[in-house]
């Protein structure tokens, strides 16, 4: 017996992990901002410190996030998907606290973070793309969880790739002999 | 220094994005015209690049020198990274992630200029 008849969709769509599919686009999107987030805060904070303490701190904040957001998107293991949830949340919260706060009292941002004004410097990306990111990754855990049930109904079907998937990620190759032995057939 | 070269670089980056994100919504993976698309790009970027640094060698000092450091590293790198990793992609999202760095080229451009204004745009 093949994984498709087991998971007809996964089988069927291009995207295995975290990282492929439009979770290719989203590490793309959080690469680029955690390298030009990182970079802002580094050059603001060894520069000219003194001059929006505030705002460069959550410069450096942002970019943990986005780095962190990156790294474990790209990861795609059910304990960096866990992570990732965690950096989207607080990015979405962030953006919206920091953008509300910069707006409210924009004397303590005499210099723009990335989250300032909701990400507006930015095209509002930052705004999204937490979005973005907690969607699919309310996907991935969707999937995973349809995996386990189907391998505890018939483990004999289970998609090698997902339930491979909520347990360490990684992609198996099919037809592996453990499955032929459980295989009713 | 004549905007001519970094207006072209947005002209074209956007258009080229314009053209990645057609290919991502007719569904179509990676091909032949996005790669020369980005070599294109990328050429562009490293002769931006290349009059900023000439411009560096005759004695011109933009107000913040480390951040223009920075994006003359970071810049050339865009159209590279974003070809690797759109290439491992066998989907739409390929071109999306070509797209991308079509879009982040404009922006640095822009902010190329205003990080040192006498770069023209």
């Amino acid at each position: 017996m093949s994984e498709p008849v087991a998971s007809p969709k996964t089988a069927a769509s291009p995207p295995e992990s975290t990282r492929t599919g439009p979770g290719r686009l989203l590490v793309a999107v959080y690469g680029l901002f955690a390298l030009s987030a990182s970079a802002r805060a580094a050059v603001q904070i060894a520069t000219k410190f003194s001059h929006a303490p505030v705002a460069y701190v959550l410069s450096a904040f942002a970019a943990v996030v986005y780095i962190l957001a990156t790294v474990t998107l790209s990861n795609g293991s059910p304990t960096a998907r866990r992570i990732a949830v965690v950096s989207c949340s607080v990015e979405f919260v962030g953006v919206l606290a920091v953008g509300t706060w910069s707006i409210a009292d924009p004397a303590t941002f005499p210099d723009a973070t990335v989250w300032s004004g909701y990400g507006s410097g930015y095209g509002f990306v930052p705004l999204v793309l937490p979005i973005f990111g907690l969607l699919w990754l309310r996907h991935w855990a969707k999937r995973a969880k349809r995996a386990s049930a189907e391998r505890a109904i018939m483990p004999s079907a289970g998609d090698a790739d997902v339930v491979a998937g909520s347990v360490d990620g990684d992609a198996h190759p099919t037809g592996s002999p453990v499955r032929s032995v459980r295989d009713p057939e | 220094m004549s905007g001519a070269v970094p207006t072209t670089i947005i002209v074209y980056s956007l258009a080229f994005a314009g053209y990645a994100l057609l290919m991502t919504a007719l569904n179509r993976r990676m091909g032949l015209s996005l790669l020369v698309g980005l070599g294109v790009l990328e050429i562009l970027l490293l002769v931006l690049v290349g009059m900023i640094v000439a411009r560096l060698a005759d004695g011109g000092r933009p107000p913040s020198l480390p951040t223009l450091i920075g994006y003359l590293i970071a810049t050339p790198l865009v159209p590279l990274i974003a070809g690797f990793w759109g290439a491992l992609e066998r989907s739409r999202w390929g071109p999306a992630v070509i797209a991308v760095a079509g879009l982040a080229s404009a922006v640095l451009i822009v902010r190329f200029h205003e990080i040192w204004p006498a770069i023209h745009v």
